[in-house]
């Protein structure tokens, strides 16, 4: 019970005005940064590290880690209303989100998006209190092999990502994993379809290919359907969920805690990996997987949980370690350092008073953030009716700006909208666009951990079923990967049931 | 891309215009605007973690404030690019560090010639040189560098050490260690300190050198445990590990971080830019930042740190050069 004594105290810290206004002030900032597309989490904390300098170094770090996990509750705003992923790690929100905007249910789904980023959000700050010293020492557990064992599963899911006939997914899924390997190998150091341009050394950057292929893509096909639009006016009960649809998001609420939780503890791209792990994981457990795709609240609720949950577990080897996983949480820790607090195994026991401050100032801001996201939903949907001819310019531009602030690179503009033109012809071609988008991040995780695993074995295989966690998950992929092929023989038979089993 | 350079040129002449009536009208005092500071690395690195603390305290020396603005990609490359080729006025300055020496010579010893070099920059001095130590997890049976190496040398290319990178400083610590000792090992390269941290820490390595700042908090908390000292004397933090040199072999590694100017950047100017920064690296809220990283200030003036450089640059050319020759290619 020291934890909730701990807590208590901690509460008193955060609680004083000055705290709650530093707070409020990374939330909204977090919010804005989420929303706009192409501003994540580290432009906004970068940004903000300077006015950092004048303030104590409870309310430095209540307001920075305000802006991190703000940022991923923003970030499904314009996936949701325009298929446009404001954040990375909203991807796949586009998939449903979008759909259920079509349908008319954009306030339901922004809802509800809402609704489960506050409780996975809420439940991870549970997980980093209880749980972070005990975790972090699971977290470094995680070696190459691993880590390739988990992205084994992870890529079979991606078969089950594509709404058309498998071949079609299987293209996407190979053409994102060829994309993936241009760049610098970073392990050898050999230069990969690269043709001599320095701005390709480090491969095409997520955010202008997903923000191309979706957003640019959307706003081109949009060009085609008639300038008058049908004008929609929700009324107020349209706003919100309806009973169904919350009963139908409490499941998926929940995994997606626990997924976004713990995959977040991992390193790599621990937010985009939550959200789409738990998006096909609620899509094989539901019992008309055929309508995922097509505007299935669980198909918002549970990414967008995950992704907020896995803001608390990548805190975990963070606090408990001080070894950030993830840019943005690095850029925290500078800003930790400029105030003279250096996270590591000891930053709990030496800085109790910061890190209870921290974890009261977390619920509170999750508190906050979903009081500023809530009443936002109805201007949010009303913006669905600026004509198009006047919103669509608009959301051009700000995806340009959006993603020029990253590496202030013009060549990144010239990949959005080659990837946006490419994403305009799949979709004519009728490929789904989710497979190559989430390809080009797994395979060159994966490419790497399996060589770091067989550099490390010195090139013996055995390395991979000498570890009990790696073998846990390559027996997850073989019976993914057996129901699969079962389904497949059965040819579109019923292998739903089966399949449940598999995700709990 | 053409046109977009003639865009920029076009404003940077307007600014530059602008600055030279102001500067014929009344005798300005430099500087009379924010200081763009180039970090070519991500953000969150260690050019942060010294960056930002002398970005916070610069601003009580200069009046004006410095803005540290992160240009990654390249190996660095795009950042070093942009910092030489910015207007010579003192208002674009760029961090300069190992990075670029290895960076940059690494490109001459595979005959190619980098676009910018060293000598495109005009030195303001050192804001710390970072020390790499030695470490193994916190479980190994190594207790001591002699441990170490005597295993090491039992099981030559059984034994796996991990890094931040290729060519990255962490890598070279390792190798020139390794060398000197006439051990073989094999090298993993991850993605970054933390991530290389990580996995020593979860014993997926056998040993890394990685930067003093990173590695001490994690051996307080007995994650890991620090062998050597790859500096030419002991860490205060860390007052009972030696150094290589007291063992008998002298390995010395680690990364200096500091200031660069474009080479035409007026002398006065120069000047004032060093003062500053040999200001602020004196400056007790600086010295207590960096102290609390658990590390003391190691700086250098602007004519020390051309010295140190040139020197530098060629012994990293000759571990280079070993390396091209062992057959290691990065060639885009």
């Amino acid at each position: 019970m020291d934890a909730f004594i701990d807590l208590y105290n901690g509460f008193q810290n955060a609680l004083t005005l000055h705290n709650i206004y530093l707070c409020f002030l990374g939330c909204l900032w977090g919010s804005m940064v989420g929303v706009l597309p192409g501003i994540g989490p580290l432009a906004g904390i970068t940004l903000l590290i300077p006015a950092t300098y004048g303030l104590d170094v409870t309310g430095a770090i209540i307001m920075l880690a305000g802006i991190y996990y703000g940022a991923m509750y923003g970030g499904s705003t314009t996936s949701i209303l325009m298929n446009i992923p404001g954040e990375s790690a909203s991807v796949v929100t586009c998939l449903d989100g979008y759909r259920m905007t079509q349908k008319g249910r954009a306030g339901a789904a922004l809802f509800i998006a809402a609704f489960g980023s506050w409780v996975g959000g809420t439940l991870s700050v549970l997980g980093v209190m209880l749980l972070a010293p005990v975790l972090a020492n699971l977290a470094t557990k995680f070696g190459p092999t691993e880590i390739f064992a988990l992205l084994l599963v992870a890529f079979l899911l991606l078969g089950s990502l594509g709404t058309g006939s498998f071949l079609k997914t299987s293209a996407m899924v190979i053409l994102g994993m060829l994309a993936g390997t241009v760049g610098m190998d970073t392990l050898t150091g050999v230069y990969r379809f690269t043709h001599g341009m320095r701005d390709l050394y480090d491969g095409l950057g997520f955010v202008p290919v997903a923000m191309g292929m979706f957003g640019i893509g959307e706003i081109l096909s949009a060009t085609e359907q008639s300038m008058v639009r049908e004008v929609y006016r929700p009324r107020l009960r349209e706003l919100l969920t309806n009973w169904e649809e919350f009963r139908a998001s409490i499941g998926p609420i929940l995994r997606g805690s626990g997924i976004g939780f713990f995959i977040g503890l991992l390193p790599g791209a621990a937010h985009i990996l939550s959200s789409f792990v738990s998006y096909t994981v609620e899509k094989r457990l539901a019992k008309r997987p055929e309508e995922f795709g097509h505007g299935r609240i669980e198909g918002v609720a549970g990414p967008e949980t995950a992704n907020n949950a896995a803001t608390g577990g990548a805190m975990v080897p963070f606090l408990s370690l001080g070894i950030p996983t993830t840019p943005a949480i690095a850029v925290i820790m500078v800003a930790l350092l400029i105030h003279g607090v250096r996270p590591g195994p000891l930053f709990i026991s030496e800085n109790p008073k910061l890190f209870w401050s921290l974890i009261a100032s977390m619920y509170l801001g999750n508190l906050i953030l979903v009081a500023l996201n809530l009443p936002l939903i109805g201007l949010f949907v009303s913006l669905l009716r600026v004509p198009f001819r006047i919103l669509f310019p608009v959301v051009l531009f700000i995806c340009l700006i959006g993603t020029y602030s990253i590496n202030y690179s013009s060549f990144d503009l010239i990949i959005l909208l080659g990837f946006g033109f490419l994403g305009y012809f799949f979709r004519k071609l009728e490929y789904d666009l989710a497979p190559f988008v989430l390809a080009l991040i797994i395979g060159p995780l994966m490419e790497e951990a399996f060589r770091q695993s067989l550099m490390r074995s010195g090139g013996s295989p055995s390395i991979f079923w000498q570890s009990p966690i790696a073998l846990g998950f390559f027996l997850i992929a073989g019976v993914l990967l057996g129901l699969n092929i079962m389904r497949g023989l059965k040819s579109g038979g019923r292998g739903e049931k089966e399949a449940s089993s598999v995700g709990s | 891309m053409k046109r977009n350079r003639s865009f920029i040129f076009l404003i940077m002449a307007g600014v530059f215009s602008l600055s030279l009536v102001s500067a014929n009208g009344v005798k300005a005092e430099f500087p009379e605007r924010p200081i763009t500071l180039i970090n070519p690395q991500a953000p969150g690195g260690a050019n942060d973690a010294l960056a930002r603390p002398f970005a916070a305290v610069a601003e009580k020396y200069l009046g004006k404030p410095v803005v540290v603005v992160n240009k990654p990609g390249a190996s660095g490359m795009i950042g070093n690019i942009a910092g030489a080729q910015a207007a010579p006025d003192g208002y674009t300055l760029t961090i300069g560090s190992t990075l670029m020496t290895i960076v940059m010579d690494w490109e001459v010893i595979n005959g190619r010639k980098p676009e910018v070099y060293r000598n495109d920059y005009v030195s303001i001095g050192v804001l710390s040189v970072i020390p790499t130590v030695l470490s193994v997890p916190y479980g190994s049976s190594w207790k001591t560098l002699a441990d170490a190496v005597r295993e090491i040398k039992g099981k030559p290319s059984q034994y796996t050490f991990c890094s931040a990178g290729l060519l990255s400083p962490t890598h070279l610590g390792s190798e020139r260690f390794v060398r000197a000792y006439g051990l073989k090992c094999r090298h993993v390269p991850y993605k970054g300190g933390g991530p290389a941290l990580t996995a020593l820490v979860g014993g997926h390595a056998d040993f890394t050198t990685q930067f003093s700042l990173t590695s001490i908090p994690l051996a307080r908390g007995n994650k890991l445990r620090i062998l050597a000292v790859q500096a030419p004397a002991r860490i205060k933090s860390i007052p009972d590990v030696p150094t290589f040199k007291e063992t008998g072999m002298k390995v010395e590694n680690g990364m200096w971080l500091g200031l660069v100017a474009p080479k035409n950047t007026p002398a006065p100017v120069v000047e004032k830019l060093r003062e500053v920064t040999a200001k602020v690296t004196k400056d007790p809220t600086y010295v207590e930042a960096i102290r609390d990283l658990g590390e003391e200030v190691r700086s250098m003036d602007g004519n020390e740190l051309a010295k140190y450089w040139d020197q530098e640059s060629e012994e990293i050319s000759k571990l280079l050069t070993q390396f091209a020759k062992e057959g290691l290619k990065i060639n885009p």
